[in-house]
């Protein structure tokens, strides 16, 4: 035997490990959900027939479905637009010399790192109608209490909230650091040239954040199309399923329907979503991995 | 670093009354949660603004073990999170050090294949692993929290990045002088990560401690819940004593706060870390 085949030897050995985990946690599960998504019966825990596309097609007939679709489109849109907007005013003004900045900027991370399960239960508790911090506040100032989470058309805005108020840690930092990597000469000249201050956060920093602004979009929207915890936390998808997030349908319809094969379509259904989203944003990036 | 200007008296007015806003916003809940959790069941139901409890409730630090297996909650989250961490400590080094500096006969192939685990979103692998984990009998059980987080190609990914730095001529060396592969990874390799790793454990650890979704699927046992799912279930159990839910949110919370007022560089840096391009 060589030395360069006993080297190659030594790395698959090392390897080996791994590639049994990655199969069997990771591409053996996705390619059982692919087959059973294309099953009717009980696919993967009993006798099942094949059924073609009928679970795909499927998902145009169910109602909360199609509710928990758009209510998804609203909150990842919603939670991605106000958190790049906040996150982005905020970030140039903690990229300049404030005092405290670290401090603030460790503190605004915060709520990105304590468990959501906290977070979630005490904004719940803040917003109780009855016994909640936020309406007896309102009460001593003279308002009318509100029914923040019973409210149809409130409730998913207090989730976006929810979330917009978790995500802006991360976002402010990402924004910081690219802000700070912009060269200052770019400044200085644009300054020497008589440029205005607003003028060189339109023209200089703003447009060499794009490619920073897409890559947090792209992260952000990914996770919150995925988002199940905090619906299933605050408002157990209610009221009227006006909160039913398209994950919280994909468990219910998994875990309490039993209804495994038209799960499976559902959830394979956002992973191909969420595929394009990345692709897209690989090619606008125009990342590669050549120095593999 | 960019702006060098200082900022006007004029902008100092509004840019720290704005500050001062977001900040205690971000801190609101976790104020909240510490003042509810010294409160009366009186003066929870009163609906006024508490800020300051009258009298302190320590008492309700006392009745939570006996409502709900508190103290089994966090045993098992520090055993399960623990354990993961430990695993990812024993692995992504030496698994990263093979892509960073081996090579072999389908390198860049096992390497994108690794890398593209990395888009699969966990909702998508939580009903077929639910049904592996039953199949195999793992329900309610610490093999079955663990094995689907047990390896991870972001931690793989990491350490191959802080490895490849590590000049190619000190491996050739060491290779010529006969020192075999395990060899070189630890005794040149590994000291070289050890914030690296302590980065991976400590993010890793965090993360598995807050785990939410898979507890909440693989788990029907009461003892057998991490404090995650141990204590929503215990909210919608005693769904009105908010206070005592409180309590168990400081439980929950108390280990992660300490962890970040100890390494918040380190969580800073790998956030900043994911966004580099």
């Amino acid at each position: 035997m060589t030395y360069r085949q006993r080297r190659a030897l030594t790395a698959y050995a090392f390897l080996l490990p791994a590639i049994v985990y990655f199969i069997v946690f990771f591409f053996w599960p996705i390619a059982i959900e692919l087959w059973a998504s294309f099953r009717s019966g009980q696919p993967l825990i009993g006798k099942s027939e094949f059924a073609g596309m009928k679970n795909y097609l499927y998902i145009f007939q169910d109602k909360l479905a199609i509710k928990a679709i758009s209510a998804t489109m609203i909150y990842a849109l919603g939670s991605t637009v106000f958190t790049l907007l906040l996150a982005l005013g905020l970030a140039s003004i903690l990229a300049g010399p404030l005092k405290a900045r670290n401090t603030i900027r460790a503190i605004l991370f915060f709520p990105y790192i304590v468990s959501f399960v906290i977070s979630a239960l005490m904004w719940k508790s803040i917003l109780d109608p009855y016994t909640g911090l936020l309406n007896a506040a309102l009460l001593k100032v003279g308002l009318p209490p509100q029914y923040w989470l019973t409210d149809p058309d409130a409730a998913i805005w207090v989730l976006v909230a929810v979330s917009v108020w978790k995500d802006i840690g991360y976002a402010v930092l990402i924004y910081i650091a690219a802000i700070q990597g912009i060269p200052s000469h770019l400044y200085q000249a644009a300054e020497l040239d008589g440029a205005r201050r607003h003028h060189l956060f339109r023209d200089i920093t703003l447009p060499l954040l794009m490619p920073t602004t897409l890559f947090l979009a792209v992260v952000i929207m990914i996770a919150s199309m995925q988002e199940m915890a905090l619906p299933y936390l605050m408002t157990g998808g209610g009221p009227a399923n006006a909160t039913r997030l398209y994950s919280l349908h994909v468990y219910e319809t998994a875990f309490q329907g039993l209804n495994i094969g038209y799960a499976s379509a559902l959830s394979f259904v956002m992973f191909l979503l969420i595929l394009l989203i990345t692709w897209v944003q690989f090619k606008l990036l125009n990342r590669d991995i050549r120095h593999v | 670093m960019a702006y060098k200007h200082t900022y006007s008296l004029t902008a100092k007015i509004w840019i720290y009354p704005v500050m001062a806003f977001f900040v205690l916003l971000s801190v609101l809940p976790f104020l909240y949660m510490i003042s509810l959790s010294l409160q009366s069941d009186a003066e929870m139901f009163s609906g006024q603004v508490v800020v300051i409890p009258e009298e302190l409730q320590f008492t309700n630090y006392v009745t939570i073990w006996e409502k709900a297996p508190f103290a089994r909650f966090i045993l098992n989250s520090f055993f399960v999170a623990g354990t993961i961490a430990a695993l990812h400590v024993l692995f992504d080094p030496l698994i990263g050090y093979v892509f960073a500096k081996m090579e072999f006969p389908g390198k860049r192939f096992m390497f994108v294949a690794l890398l593209s685990t990395l888009m699969i979103p966990f909702f998508v692998r939580l009903i077929p692993l639910y049904i592996m984990t039953a199949k195999f009998g793992l329900l309610n059980t610490y093999t079955g929290l663990i094995m689907p987080f047990a390896m991870s190609a972001f931690g793989i990914f990491l350490m191959r990045q802080f490895i490849l730095p590590i000049p190619d001529d000190l491996i050739a060396a060491a290779r010529l002088d006969g020192a075999s592969e395990p060899r070189i990874f630890f005794d040149i390799v590994l000291p070289q990560l050890g914030p690296a790793i302590a980065t991976v454990a400590l993010l890793t650890f965090v993360f598995q401690f807050n785990e939410f979704i898979w507890p909440l699927v693989v788990v029907s046992s009461e003892n057998m819940r991490p404090i995650t799912t141990g204590l929503t279930l215990f909210n919608q159990e005693f769904f009105t004593q908010w206070n005592l839910t409180a309590v168990g949110g400081m439980l929950l919370f108390l280990p992660c706060f300490l962890l970040y007022l100890i390494a918040q560089r380190h969580f800073v840096k790998s956030a900043m870390l994911s966004g580099m391009k």
